[in-house]
């Protein structure tokens, strides 16, 4: 190596750093298989008619005078039974208030709500 | 007589060739599943358009009409009923732009609901008669129903609630392409 020009030692390396390191990323992408979920799988999956529904028809039912009883246990035994949905749905009131309590859950999607309107 | 000068440089060209081969060679042998994005959108469109079917049906015609037409067939349970259901539900599922050419959308329906011993019983509500299910690639769409009381006819004679008391009922619709 006699007379070997020693300078620019950074520069070689960096170069070797990089080109380790776009190795290594290399070597982690051929690990990484990809599997896809479609877009429209998480449509599918998103209970947006469900909760729609369920949410109707509890107003429905609010409006019928029929939020205990035989319809409500119905609802929440079919629910979990047809669906896998656990549903609960609760009625209380203060003085001038009345509250409504929904809540919702499949596994993959939660919804839980208080609807309260006043008392006429 | 070769000249030594530059080994280091000789080295890293050799070496740097080595490391993009390699590199060339995982990349290329990774496995790559490519997953269409569109696979399932007919699934959806079906699903929606049942659930909006549904939805309409379930809708009272007058504000002051005592029951929706949907829940009028179920609570009714007779042929004229079922046949009102089927005639409604397939001219909102197969109306097309095209007043001629209808879509070929068909379905069936069961009411499920939870009989004496807490489990869920059903029936058919609705199966027509010159075609079935034969595993074609179908969704399912629900609809929960109340009821004042009822059924009509056909009571079904293990349902926890009495004739005259208020139920829930939740029918669902297969709904397939033919």
């Amino acid at each position: 190596m006699a007379g070997l020009n020693d300078d620019g030692q950074w520069i070689i390396l960096m170069g070797f750093v990089v080109s380790i390191i776009i190795f290594i990323l290399a070597l982690v992408a051929s690990q990484s298989t990809l599997v896809g979920k479609t877009t429209s799988e998480s449509v599918m999956e998103f209970s947006k008619t469900e909760i729609q529904d369920l949410r109707a028809e509890v107003m429905y039912l609010k409006d019928k005078q029929q939020l205990h009883g035989d319809p409500i246990d119905d609802l929440k035994d079919l629910s979990m039974q047809r669906k896998a949905t656990a549903v609960e749905i609760n009625k209380w009131t203060d003085p001038n208030r009345v509250y409504i309590f929904i809540h919702f859950n499949d596994g993959i999607t939660i919804y839980s709500e208080i609807n309260d309107e006043e008392i006429i | 007589m070769v000249d030594d000068g530059g080994q280091l440089y000789t080295i890293e060209g050799i070496s740097a060739g080595i490391l993009m081969l390699v590199t060339a060679y995982l990349v290329i042998s990774s496995t790559t599943v490519l997953t269409p994005q569109d696979v399932h959108i007919t699934d959806v469109q079906l699903e929606q358009l049942g659930n909006d079917a549904l939805a309409m049906l379930d809708t009272r015609d007058y504000y002051d009409d005592p029951r929706s037409p949907l829940q009028e067939y179920i609570f009714q349970n007779d042929t004229i009923n079922k046949e009102y259901f089927a005639e409604n539900f397939t001219l909102y599922c197969n109306s097309t732009t095209n007043a001629v050419k209808k879509d070929k959308l068909r379905f069936n329906a069961t009411i499920h609901y939870i009989n004496s011993m807490n489990k869920v019983s059903s029936y058919v509500y609705y199966k027509p008669d010159d075609y079935d299910y034969y595993r074609e690639n179908a969704v399912k769409v629900s609809r929960w129903i109340y009821l004042e009381k009822g059924p009509l006819n056909d009571y079904p004679s293990d349902i926890r609630t009495g004739p005259n008391d208020p139920k829930m009922v939740l029918m669902e619709v297969l709904l397939w392409r033919a």
